[in-house]
């Protein structure tokens, strides 16, 4: 399926008027495209997996700042670590769109109990991430000499943890919180996402502006792969041992609809909104099916012109896809310039995508590209692929992009 | 007006496996909550469910429900992994499969994509034995105080593949590979709220000229230590361990029943469906979704927020509020969310909500949680397929907060012509779909 953006004039385009990130390159976004495209990994051992796996290397948010932080220290309590930088990332994106002081948020806490703002949150979301001290907390008191126990579970093992406890496992709360805490009351949903769901992520709220459900959206994803569980997973899965390298953060594209015939490159006008960093000018979800990863990959960048894309970035999850994905861009793209994000901030799982869409943005701002394209995929097998574009001229004096006119 | 059909239904409940298994029960005005038996819970808070008659997922069950669909040996291959342990697996599998052969789709409907909602990850807390240095000396004796989790202790070889929790989408994984889809998975993860944005989904994508044939619902099981557990923290379900427990829009209600079960659906374009002579059994009009953005713990005391989501709803869907004839209400039984439904219910529908009959399954089946907006949608069709509008199971005493015209135990003879369901989730997200009749 496709998003075609040049496609649904008729109804405006969608522009990207601001981004929010958190990963291991810190608290923003500016100067990450630089990082990336230079391979300069962001690696350290990782502090959250210094208990459970010490010395383990990985793409780590740095300490968190109190003022870059979510929330106060009550409501952190409900919070997964994903679930915190994502607040963080929305807050961040919000501000940088210059939309913050029309929230609800950014009027203050007087403000708290009213209407929210009709902005949108869609995002692609991973595994719960629950502080491990709880969970160790609650089955520290439910094993007896012969192993777990049901019954002392119930009866000693709930009352050991933060009753408050669930809200960090519930997996929408990796949105929820973030809405809450902004007063985001938009349309929303939140997919569970392995790659590609972060995809459909930004797919639903460029719909959902295009289709008149809201003006204004955020899109993105937020994970972490440094969490015990989930590393258990991946090691069980063979990745670590093929390569990954965990990494965690999150990544909103704040998304306004852009008239029709309404100017991208200036916003000269009293009350004009913003003019577009940048231009969503496709988005694409196929699935592998039985035609495998080189067919959806195929069918996705069908109607995208190899001459106009000047970068292309891989963000895949895991090697086995990247290095299938870097073999097909490199013969669809000659001219491109391929990168290979997980080089410099590993695998991020649900937020892969959405740190690499900002990567593409920086370039684009920085007039270090033209055109990118970012190829997402899970071990699903599902692969997204998205064009971004920049606003007026490039790095070799070009004229404004225009919006592709593929077919679906 | 929106394109996409309903044309197969699946249900997996606590009246048992089947479409009609539920249908006839909604009809009758039963109710299921009872003891939970898939695990001893005489020690948790919580002990009543609206459980799915089955104690524990074997292969067996699920080639008896599944037949020539599944291949040989996998699903003992699947139980010998662990994956049967995650009970929303098999009534997610089951339901789809119900759908899928109601719906008399073959290999031309592979192409199909799925928009499933499903709920968190099973934790298996039994699988943390390993890493928890216990003293097996003495009887009753638990790890020291100070005991951590050990990680290096995991076993390295030999591991099932589901192990420690089972990963989210596992049951999108299966029902896909099943039924040999080709199209994308969708998997919403949007709490209680996910069934219903899991079809609104399926329909937009029709709408949109994405996908003209899309699988789709909800499942869920939280009915196992943690999910019970958990809840029962928060203090969402009743206390009372009663089989009348959850007693939504009744002036005694105090709390939900944690329910588990699923509901698929096959929705493709009408004239796909046409085209196929697959008969529809509902339209899906419209949807609209919002976010209370107010607190984690509570829902917009107002319902502004929900109101909101059903405006657009029925402006999507091109109609007026007094073309809704029933609204299958979230309904949860708790003392903040039914008020506030009702007053998100009088903002959107102004004076036409003292007309409209509304009513909850919560009681019957309890909160199916991921699922519950599947579900409830599924029960929407009983008005279409049978002229009868559900009722609500033990909403005896009427409130003052709730007075509109909730329908009490037994289900109402009515011919109405569009239906809305509400679901509105932890953490704020509200969705609803409006479903009209398709002309036979």
């Amino acid at each position: 399926m496709k998003l075609i953006v040049g496609r649904e004039r008729a109804r405006g385009r969608v522009g990207v008027v601001g981004a929010g990130a958190v990963s291991a390159f810190g608290f923003g976004w500016r100067g990450l495209g630089e990082a990336v495209a230079a391979g300069r990994p962001g690696f350290a051992p990782s502090r959250e997996l210094a208990a459970s796996h010490p010395g383990t290397p990985a793409s780590e948010v740095p300490p968190i700042p109190d003022a870059e932080d979510a929330g106060d220290a009550r409501q952190r309590k409900l919070m997964s670590r994903p679930a915190r930088l994502a607040a963080i990332g929305a807050r961040k994106a919000l501000v940088d769109a210059g939309w913050r002081e029309a929230t609800r948020a950014g009027r203050g806490a007087a403000a708290s109990a009213s209407a929210p703002s009709p902005i949108g949150y869609f995002l692609g979301v991973g595994a719960s991430g629950a502080s491990m001290t709880e969970v160790t907390a609650l089955l520290r008191a439910s094993f007896d000499d012969r192993g777990f126990s049901v019954a002392r579970c119930g009866e000693h093992g709930l009352n050991a943890c933060n009753p408050l406890f669930p809200f960090q496992i519930l997996n929408n709360f990796t949105l929820c919180h973030g809405a809450i805490l902004e007063g985001l009351g938009g349309p929303n949903a939140a997919f569970y996402s392995r790659g590609a769901g972060t995809v459909t992520a930004l797919l639903e709220a460029a719909y959902s502006i295009l289709e008149g459900d809201c003006e204004q959206a955020l899109a993105g994803g937020a994970d972490s792969a440094l969490h015990p569980v989930t590393f258990c997973e991946l090691r069980r899965g063979g990745h670590l041992q093929g390569g990954l390298v965990p990494g965690e953060g999150a990544g909103l594209l704040a998304l306004a609809r852009i008239p029709a015939g309404a100017s991208i490159t200036s916003s000269a006008e009293p009350g004009a909104p913003p003019a577009p960093l940048a231009m969503l000018e496709a988005c694409a979800l196929e699935s592998a099916g039985s035609r495998g990863l080189q067919g959806a990959y195929d069918a996705a960048v069908a109607s995208i012109p190899g001459e106009a894309v000047d970068v292309v970035i891989l963000a895949p999850w895991g090697d086995a896809p990247r290095r299938a994905l870097h073999d097909r861009a490199s013969v669809s793209f000659p001219a491109a310039r391929l990168i290979d994000m997980s080089a410099a901030l590993g695998d991020a799982l649900a937020a892969s995508p959405a740190l690499a869409w900002i990567t593409a943005l920086d370039l684009l701002v920085a007039r270090a590209a033209r055109r990118v394209l970012v190829l997402s995929a899970g071990i699903d097998g599902d692969l997204g692929a998205v064009v971004l574009a920049g606003v007026g001229s490039g790095p070799e004096g070009s004229a404004p992009v225009h919006a592709l006119e593929g077919s679906s | 007006m929106s394109s996409a059909v309903i044309t197969g239904v699946g249900v997996v409940s606590a009246f048992g496996f089947g479409a009609r298994v539920f249908f006839d029960a909604l009809a009758d005005g039963r109710s299921a909550v009872g003891p939970i038996r898939s695990f001893d819970a005489a020690t948790f808070p919580t002990r009543v469910a609206g459980e799915v008659p089955v104690q524990a997922i074997r292969a067996a069950l699920l080639a008896e429900r599944l037949g020539d669909l599944a291949a040989p040996g996998a699903l003992e291959r699947w139980e010998g992994d662990g994956m049967l342990r995650d009970r929303k697996l098999a009534f997610g599998l089951i339901a789809a499969a119900e759908a899928w052969r109601a719906a008399a789709c073959g290999a031309a409907e592979r192409e199909a994509s799925l928009s499933l909602a499903l709920g968190l990850e099973q934790a298996f807390l039994e699988d943390f034995e390993p890493f928890f240095r216990v003293d097996r000396g003495s009887p009753n004796a638990a790890p020291a105080a100070s005991a951590e989790v050990d990680w290096a202790a995991e076993p390295g070889a030999a591991l099932p593949r589901v192990r420690l929790r089972s990963p989210v989408d596992l049951c999108a994984q299966v029902t896909s590979k099943l039924l040999r889809l080709e199209g994308p998975s969708f998997v919403h993860t949007s709490a209680c709220a996910a069934g219903g944005l899991a079809v609104a989904h399926a329909a937009a994508l029709i709408d949109r000229g994405a996908a003209s044939i899309v699988l789709c619902g909800g499942a869920d099981s939280m009915v196992n230590p943690f999910g019970i557990g958990g809840m029962s923290r928060l203090n969402a379900p009743s206390p009372r361990n009663e089989p009348d427990a959850c007693r939504p829009f009744d002036r005694r209600r105090d709390g939900l029943v944690i329910g588990e079960g699923a509901a698929a659906f096959v929705v493709e374009h009408e004239a796909r469906a046409r085209a196929r002579g697959a008969r529809p059994l509902a339209r899906v009009l419209g949807w609209g979704s919002t976010q209370d953005a107010y607190r984690a713990t509570a829902p917009r005391p107002d319902g502004s927020a929900a109101c909101a989501a059903m405006k657009r709803a029925l402006e999507r869907a091109r109609l007026a509020p007094e073309a809704i004839g029933y609204i299958n209400a979230h309904g949860t039984g708790t003392p903040l969310n039914d008020p506030a439904e009702v007053k998100a219910i009088r903002g959107a529908l102004g004076r036409h909500a003292e007309a409209v009959a509304v009513s909850s399954i919560k009681g019957a089946v309890g909160h199916l949680m991921a699922a519950s907006g599947a579900i409830e949608i599924a029960a929407c069709l009983l008005p279409f397929e049978h002229d009868l509008l559900p009722g609500t199971a033990h909403h005896r005493e009427r409130d003052p907060e709730c007075d509109l015209d909730i329908l009490g135990e037994r289900p109402r003879r009515a011919t109405v012509e569009a239906v809305l369901s509400n679901s509105f989730g932890f953490g704020g997200q509200n969705v609803s779909v409006v479903l009209g009749r398709c002309a036979s």
